[in-house]
């Protein structure tokens, strides 16, 4: 605050001024959020004791950094960190397998029933996972296919809609001139896709994928249903479990080191990313 | 064209088999499953009954249902009043040529990046704790007695408030796409003749922001029908009336409850039938009461 005055006097202080009421609003929410999240990283490095008589930022005992060992190691975040990755990582791998062709053809290619797939995607998009989860739990308990594959192509499906139609849009703003100049050169069109066309659509994939990430990273709803045990239990439903039976353990540094294990990952992404990631929320919506 | 035959199937067949494997098949079994007596999701559908809206009058008859129902709707309202207002607000002072507006937009949305879990985690664990959460704290400090946030009477809008917390900078980035769109020489036009700015406001940036105000109440209302996860970790283990939606109550006839054995997977079906018809109904709805001129500026 106080070093931003000292700019706002060099600078056009009337105009700042008119805008302080602005600047107060803003900063409050954000100072609350700076509070929140230091004090649990704070938390995060004490022992129980101390959380309890409000003393977290002294750190009178040191650093108990033990406690994110024990959170790793002993309450199995380390599991369910792997689970996590496994299932984001393969994931946004199926999701652009199916999708970056399928996208391809369809802004490309004049065919029958192209309209109807490009409609039926969007129609896609808004059906909400309550309306696929019953019959797919019915059919895959049927046919004894387990929980991490399960939960896997439902990420990898119920994300192709998004991910086809955003890249659609792409691949439609691309010169078709590349492709007939690879085809006069005799190239296939296959590999046209896969050597010219897919490195130039880049951008987009990178963008998608970083959402799909996010998206499988954060989902809760069906890895509570597929996936809660605790061998295939990812950060969400797994971290669920820990505050679950804190009653029993009281281990509370345990606790806050787990909360900040399983909310590191993605906010170290957002901090390099988030220029990239909030174009792309918006990107999306039209007016 | 017909060279390109077998890249077109090859490339579209893997798009058609997810629409109709994941999406047309299982929404089909559930419009059905609606109308049979279905004890556990994963019997055989010989063990099916049909019972017509049977399903849909004894869903509607539910305590749990009604009381799911109504949380929804408040949530609707009063959390849509607060999230569309608080990121509005944000959205016209990040716009205001404030400093900083790379960095104050990146820190509000934050929380929609994060892990929902460990986010609720920390407002159930720190903020709203009795012994050592902030908020008494801040109430302590002003000389006011601490207030249990999580007893019953008070736990639907400590969870609401939490939610509300995390989902305004969403709703920001869409407002700001949209102000961020309106020509500068209207505002610039209406200063050189004398409108303030709360004018400035009402006649220029909300009317031609009619547009994306459609669109975030339809974003809101969808995301308030599938509303799960707060209402889960605010009641981890059984759904009390005063937290549950009706994706909880879904979930405990599908997958029961603590106390509760009693399943019913034909309920389930049906309340995920109606949680569809809403959300079609939103869109219909909100569709036609905002016209959407296609204002071009």
């Amino acid at each position: 605050m106080a070093k931003e005055k000292v700019i706002k006097e060099r600078i056009n202080w009337r105009k700042e001024m008119s805008l302080l009421p602005g600047y107060l609003i803003v900063i409050v929410w954000i100072l609350f959020s700076v509070a929140f999240v230091s004090w649990i990283i704070a938390a995060s490095l004490s022992t129980s004791r101390e959380i309890f008589s409000g003393n977290v930022f002294k750190f009178e005992t040191g650093f108990h950094i033990e406690n994110y060992v024990n959170a790793w190691q002993a309450q199995n975040v380390s599991k369910f960190f792997a689970n996590s990755l496994m299932y984001a990582i393969i994931g946004c791998f199926g999701i652009l397998v199916i999708s970056a062709p399928g996208a391809y053809v369809l802004s490309r290619f004049e065919f029958i029933g192209n309209k109807i797939m490009k409609s039926g995607l969007v129609v896609a998009m808004s059906v909400p996972a309550i309306m696929i989860i019953m019959p797919i739990f019915a059919l895959t308990t049927k046919w004894g296919i387990g929980g991490r594959m399960v939960l896997i192509l439902l990420y990898i499906f119920l994300n192709v809609p998004y991910t086809t139609v955003y890249l659609l849009n792409f691949f439609a703003t691309l010169s078709t001139a590349y492709e007939e100049a690879a085809a006069i050169d005799g190239c296939p069109p296959a590999k046209t896709f896969l050597q010219i066309m897919l490195p130039l659509i880049q951008p987009a994939i990178i963008t998608v994928t970083i959402f799909n990430f996010l998206a499988i990273w954060n989902e809760f709803f069906m890895a509570l249903i597929f996936a809660s045990s605790e061998d295939m239990a990812p950060v969400g439903v797994g971290l669920m479990q820990i505050v679950n039976s804190m009653k029993y353990t009281g281990n509370y540094g345990g606790l806050f080191a787990a909360v900040v294990i399983v909310f590191l990952p993605t906010f170290l992404l957002y901090i390099f990313l988030s220029e990239k990631i909030i174009a792309g929320v918006t990107g999306g919506v039209k007016g | 064209m017909k060279k390109n035959k077998g890249l077109i199937i090859g490339f579209s067949l893997p798009i058609v088999i997810t629409l109709c494997v994941m999406y047309i098949y299982p929404v089909m079994r559930t419009l059905l499953m609606s109308f049979f007596q279905i004890e556990s999701v994963t019997g055989d559908t010989s063990t099916w009954t049909f019972c017509g809206l049977g399903n849909y009058a004894n869903v509607f008859a539910s305590a749990g249902f009604k009381a799911a129902m109504w949380n929804m709707f408040k949530i609707w309202l009063v959390g849509g009043i607060l999230t569309l207002s608080l990121a509005l607000l944000f959205a016209v002072i990040l716009c205001s040529g404030i400093r900083f507006k790379k960095f104050f937009r990146a820190a509000i949305y934050l929380p929609n990046v994060v892990s929902a879990v460990a986010l609720a985690t920390m407002w159930i664990q720190y903020v709203y704790n009795n012994d050592y959460g902030m908020l008494n704290k801040m109430l302590e400090m002003v000389g006011l007695e601490g207030v249990k946030w999580l007893s019953s009477d008070m736990k639907f809008w400590a969870m609401l408030f939490a939610f509300v917390f995390g989902a305004v900078g969403y709703y920001m980035l869409i407002f700001i796409s949209g102000i961020e769109r309106i020509p500068v020489d209207l505002y610039e036009a209406a200063t050189i003749d004398g409108a303030n700015k709360i004018a400035q406001f009402t006649k220029i940036t909300l009317p031609l922001l009619r547009g994306i105000i459609k669109t975030n109440i339809t974003f809101w209302s969808v995301n308030t029908t599938t509303f799960f996860l707060w209402s889960k970790m605010f009641s981890p283990i059984d759904s009390e009336a005063s937290t549950i939606v009706p994706v909880v109550y879904l979930y405990n006839q599908i997958f029961g409850s603590k106390g509760s054995y009693t399943r019913d997977a034909g309920a389930g079906a049906a309340v995920g039938i109606l949680l569809a018809l809403i959300i079609l109904v939103v869109y219909f709805v909100v569709n036609k009461i905002i016209k959407d001129d296609e204002l071009e500026f």
